[in-house]
């Protein structure tokens, strides 16, 4: 009996300095990032590197602050990505309980071409897109960054399956007494359905943040430019010579929002990533 | 409510997302294939009828293959180096010991890591001089490569990055895939006197068998559409297309070149691909929610 004991805390041990090695080696980019971004401009590009800064220069946040526009990047990454989530949102849940709860003819048919729009890559849209917000004059405006990217059918699937779950009889009654389709959505299957809404919210939201490629498209002036694509041109400007603790502040800047409410809304995240896989 | 009524209220329900879908997701389809049977290049406002010219341009263009080949090579590589260490870490995590909270919370921060901003950041931890690397090829004393100036190795590079943002997500589905798995079978096994690694060759493999090939597709469609990192670390490069990726030569081509033409017919062929890969997951998908239940 001891035996098996003493084996058992050994393996549990031995498993557990494998986890932690492997935190340690997949969070090492953040850690190296995060003390290189307070090196002065020398230590940073010094040899050997140094695991610590000697002199922590929190002067680095306001400097790398103003190299480039990041007030004004900030501030396109969050009105877009706010604005797509909530319209692409939106529209998925009147969608959602269109399919779910209402009678129309050829609604599979509507169904299936909607889902195949899922399995049609973004990247072979760009062309076309691009060509469209030409025309109305859309490129290098914050619609560009909004409305396209919207038009992502995921929510509308997690949504749909999670209605076909709820109680038909509540849906039901709240008709008998006389009200709207509307207004069963928004007083009825929308509070009991927050957890979801939230979950696909999060997971849209991130999307829209680290978003570079159709960013990089549909804009080119700098003051339109999302924190991805603006850190992007921070680092090509500076080919000469890298400088390489405002980059890192940088990259610390573009990341640092989504790690906040990954880390306060962790459960929602991955309800939204799993329930996305299983439509996805 | 009358079917009438309903009708009516299910398209004006309907209408603002199909609308979104129209013009941004079913009209770009034809526009697409129309726009790939022309010559069309920038300044000019159209390009002329040229049929398959496009097309037979790409099938003869080494280059081509060659961007082809290493998506392959990309996507094959993440998926195999980040889901085996996935599987191995989600095994771990499953043991429920003290601090799997926070370990896989750290493991899964990658995922949600800006790409553009992450590839910066391995760039610098990539440079045999002034980066952590560099710390270690000293100590080993050795000369540590350039991996950006290596065209042997550039892709590498990129295969490292997207592979470290891959190993959280998919330790979180094979978590979840291991939390669904029945007690009953595990339970009797340790009666029979089966260890631990018995239990794991012969029980929780096959046992996961289906949710391990949903994953594995998953990650590999999702793989196939890098563009951020190879933008950011190598342009491709260092010679082209020594590390250049399907979409960022879709980039490469449309947005910099301006050539929309061969930009349009690369585009169809990824939107063939990539939906017979989507829909090859979707039907494993299914299987997973049932297997779910």
């Amino acid at each position: 009996m001891d035996g098996a004991r003493v084996t058992k805390y050994s393996r549990n041990s031995a498993c557990w300095i494998i986890l932690l090695a492997a935190s340690l080696v997949i969070g090492l980019p953040f850690y190296w990032a995060a003390i290189t971004s307070l090196k002065s401009s020398a230590e940073s590009a010094a040899w050997p590197p140094a695991w610590w800064p000697h002199h922590v220069e929190w002067g680095n946040i306001a400097r790398t602050w103003n190299t480039a526009p990041f007030g004004q990047f900030f501030i396109n990454s969050l009105v877009t990505s706010f604005s797509a989530t909530a319209l692409q949102v939106g529209c998925a849940l009147t969608m959602a309980y269109a399919f779910a709860f209402l009678h129309f003819p050829g609604k599979r048919i509507l169904f299936w071409m909607v889902l195949v729009t899922m399995m049609v890559p973004e990247e072979a849209k760009l062309v076309p897109n691009f060509v469209t917000l030409s025309k109305l004059d859309w490129i290098d405006t914050w619609w560009a960054l909004i409305i396209p990217p919207a038009a992502h059918a995921f929510p509308v699937f997690v949504l749909h399956e999670h209605f076909k779950t709820l109680p038909r009889d509540v849906l039901d009654s709240a008709q008998i007494e006389g009200a709207g389709h509307l207004r069963v959505l928004t007083a009825i299957v929308l509070p009991m359905s927050a957890p979801i809404v939230a979950a696909v919210a999060l997971v849209a939201f991130a999307g829209r943040w680290n978003d570079y490629l159709w960013p990089l498209i549909a804009t080119n002036s700098e003051r339109m430019r999302t924190l991805p694509v603006g850190l992007a041109y921070l680092q090509a400007g500076q080919e000469g010579g890298l400088q390489w603790n405002f980059l890192m502040m940088g990259a610390i800047f573009v990341i640092m929002p989504l790690f906040v409410l990954y880390f306060t809304l962790q459960r929602f995240f991955q309800q939204g990533l799993i329930r996305g896989a299983v439509k996805a | 409510m009358n079917p009438r009524r309903e009708a009516l209220t299910f398209v004006a329900f309907a209408a603002p997302n199909l609308l979104l879908f129209a013009v941004f997701n079913w009209w770009p389809i034809v526009y697409n294939a129309c726009v790939s049977l022309t010559d069309w290049r920038l300044p000019a406002d159209h390009g002329a009828y040229v049929g398959s010219a496009n097309y037979r341009a790409l099938m003869s263009d080494a280059q081509f293959w060659q961007v082809v080949a290493n998506t392959f090579l990309y996507a094959g590589a993440v998926v195999i180096i980040a889901q085996s260490l996935a599987f191995v870490l989600a095994l771990l995590l499953n043991r429920d010991m003290p601090g799997s909270r926070i370990f896989g919370a750290i493991a899964f921060t990658p995922y949600i890591t800006t790409t553009a901003a992450a590839a910066i950041v391995w760039v610098l931890l990539l440079d045999p001089k002034i980066g952590p690397l560099a710390a270690l090829y000293s100590a080993l004393n050795v000369e540590g490569p350039y991996w950006l100036r290596d065209n042997r190795l550039a892709l590498w590079a990129i295969i490292i990055v997207g592979a470290w943002k891959e190993i959280g997500i998919a330790t979180l589905f094979f978590l979840a895939g291991m939390r669904n798995l029945p007690r009953d079978c595990y339970d009797a096994a340790s009666l029979e006197g089966a260890g631990p690694w018995a239990r794991l060759t012969r029980l929780t493999v096959p046992l996961m068998g289906p949710v391990i090939l949903f994953i594995a597709v998953s990650g590999f469609v999702a793989a196939v559409k890098v563009f951020d990192a190879v933008a950011i670390m190598s342009e491709g490069g260092p010679s082209y297309p020594a590390s250049s990726t399907f979409v960022y030569h879709l980039y490469a081509t449309a947005f910099r070149d301006y050539r929309f033409g061969e930009g349009a017919a690369l585009s169809m062929i990824f939107l063939l691909f990539m939906t017979a890969f989507a829909y090859g997951q979707f039907r494993l998908g299914r299987r997973w929610v049932h297997y779910g239940d």
